[in-house]
């Protein structure tokens, strides 16, 4: 069906699904909200674990994630006016936050590839500096734009933002086991533990929110989790977010620690949030003006 | 002042003339609709009803639309009234995610009314005009206030159900209507204090 048409479906519907973000070219938003969110995972724990590897992929995944950023908007050619309401926008401060990371993280590459000396040590901190607060406004701006939506009940949650950073902490985990297997070598071991870790608490988060919202008395947001608990997104959010991201990885962390096996277990996990985030974004569904009778 | 609306439910009788009447004054393109109807039945035979709301943009005082506008496009505009600036408006939509109300739609993939026909004349000469790709909504009638008159739905209304004027003039028509028949806003609990008040059926 095309956009028109569903568009008068849905107008006639007690329930209205929000098509803007995740359906359409609204998929980039989706994709640019991965890819940023794992590039400031990565970045943060490059940083804790001392990868440097993982700063270059942290930069490409940033990039990626601006480029389909502007990809999705309707007019990309005037997008450095995001940064007119970083007073109250969220969306402004993400914008300012990926601009800061990518300049203060090419900075920090840069400095890095040329090997200066100690007299560039202030300019390399400075980098790092500036590309870290970059990294924690990505990590944090996604979740409070979803919060920030007051016309989609099930995203109107305070549990949002945490649960985004806590995918975007385990989107990073995700990238240095991969690192690690690409590099040849055995990733440290309290990855994995930090990864078993960070998986539960994003389950618990999940659990929490969905809890939430079905016990809530708003009727779209229990509609939303009907839609991913049983409805129209049920096969994304049980085959993608459940089955790879937690049901294969989780299988796989128990068997023999390869770098074969780490890599897989980070490709698994990157998958599965992505598919949670898709989902999570389609299921958002309007609050409606007329309050739909018991009868339907 | 602040500039409001009271629609009278009792009065309306769901015609859309108010929908037509917008459509005919701004020029909107198919999937664009600052003015709507709602109309949905409730209940059982022999006890059904129908339910009519006409819809708009609310105007809100503390309207989230702005305060999630990351460029300023969506902004107050003289006497409360929100506003789009088209040429400002990157065309994120995360306006549309905030708006309580879901009066705000994205103006993509210009379609014509008679399909491959192509624009008519008049598409060509008023649809063309509004920009593609960014996020539009009703303005109260910006360029009809400006000639002193009312704004096409309520100067169009049929059963006169549609009454317009200052909200902050306790003696003024709309003020007295909300004093005197209750009159009240959707989804208060949005926190938005919108401006457009309903009268109970």
């Amino acid at each position: 069906m095309n956009r028109y048409d569903q568009l008068i479906v849905d107008l006639g519907n007690d329930y209205r699904p929000q098509r803007e973000w995740g359906e359409g070219r609204g998929v980039l938003l989706v994709i640019g909200h991965f890819l940023v969110g794992v590039a400031g995972g990565t970045w943060l724990l490059s940083t804790v674990f001392g990868v440097s590897a993982g700063f270059f992929v942290a930069y490409v995944f940033g990039a990626l994630g601006g480029l389909t950023h502007l990809m999705f908007l309707g007019h990309p050619e005037v997008a450095f006016k995001m940064m007119r309401n970083v007073r109250t926008s969220w969306v402004s401060r993400g914008f300012v936050g990926l601009s800061l990371f990518l300049l203060g993280g090419g900075l920090y590459l840069a400095l890095l590839l040329l090997q200066l000396g100690d007299a560039w040590q202030a300019l390399r901190l400075l980098a790092q500096g500036v590309a870290m607060l970059g990294a924690l406004t990505v990590i944090g701006y996604m979740g409070f734009c979803y919060t920030a939506s007051k016309a989609i009940p099930f995203w109107h949650s305070s549990l949002h933002p945490a649960l985004y950073i806590a995918y975007a902490v385990r989107g990073g985990i995700a990238a240095l086991l991969v690192i690690a297997a690409v590099t040849g070598t055995l990733a440290n071991a309290l990855l994995l533990q930090l990864w078993v870790a960070v998986s539960a608490i994003v389950t618990l988060f999940f659990i929490f929110e969905i809890q939430g919202a079905w016990t809530s008395a708003n009727v779209a947001a229990k509609w939303s989790v009907r839609d991913v608990l049983a409805g129209r997104l049920a096969l994304t959010f049980y085959g993608g977010t459940l089955a790879m991201g937690l049901i294969v990885p989780a299988l796989l962390s128990s068997a023999a620690q390869t770098p074969l096996i780490m890599a897989a277990i980070g490709l698994a996990s990157a998958a599965g949030d992505f598919f949670m985030k898709l989902t999570t974004v389609k299921a958002g569904v309007y609050l409606p003006l007329v309050m739909p009778s018991s009868r339907r | 002042m602040r500039l409001g609306m009271v629609i009278d439910l009792k009065r309306c009788m769901g015609c859309y003339g108010c929908q037509m009447a917008c459509k005919a004054e701004h020029g909107t393109p198919p999937g664009v609709f600052f003015a709507r109807v709602i109309k949905r039945e409730e209940g059982q035979y022999p006890t059904a009803r129908q339910i009519i709301l006409p819809v708009l943009c609310n105007h809100c005082s503390d309207a989230p639309c702005v305060e999630v506008c990351p460029t300023g496009a969506s902004h107050y505009a003289e006497h409360g009234v929100v506003d789009i600036d088209p040429e400002l408006c990157v065309g994120c939509r995360s306006c549309m995610m905030a708006c309580p109300y879901s009066n705000r739609y994205f103006n993509v993939d210009q379609r014509n009314y008679f399909g491959d026909e192509g624009p008519t004349a008049y598409e060509q000469a008023r649809s063309s005009q509004h920009r593609e790709s960014v996020v539009m909504k009703c303005n109260f009638c910006k360029d009809r206030r400006a000639e002193g008159k009312e704004p096409a739905c309520v100067a169009n209304c049929a059963a006169k159900a549609r009454i317009f004027g200052d909200l902050e003039d306790p003696t003024s028509i709309v003020s007295q209507l909300i004093k005197d028949r209750a009159g009240f806003v959707l989804h208060p609990e949005s926190g938005a204090n919108p401006n457009v008040y309903y009268l109970a059926p």
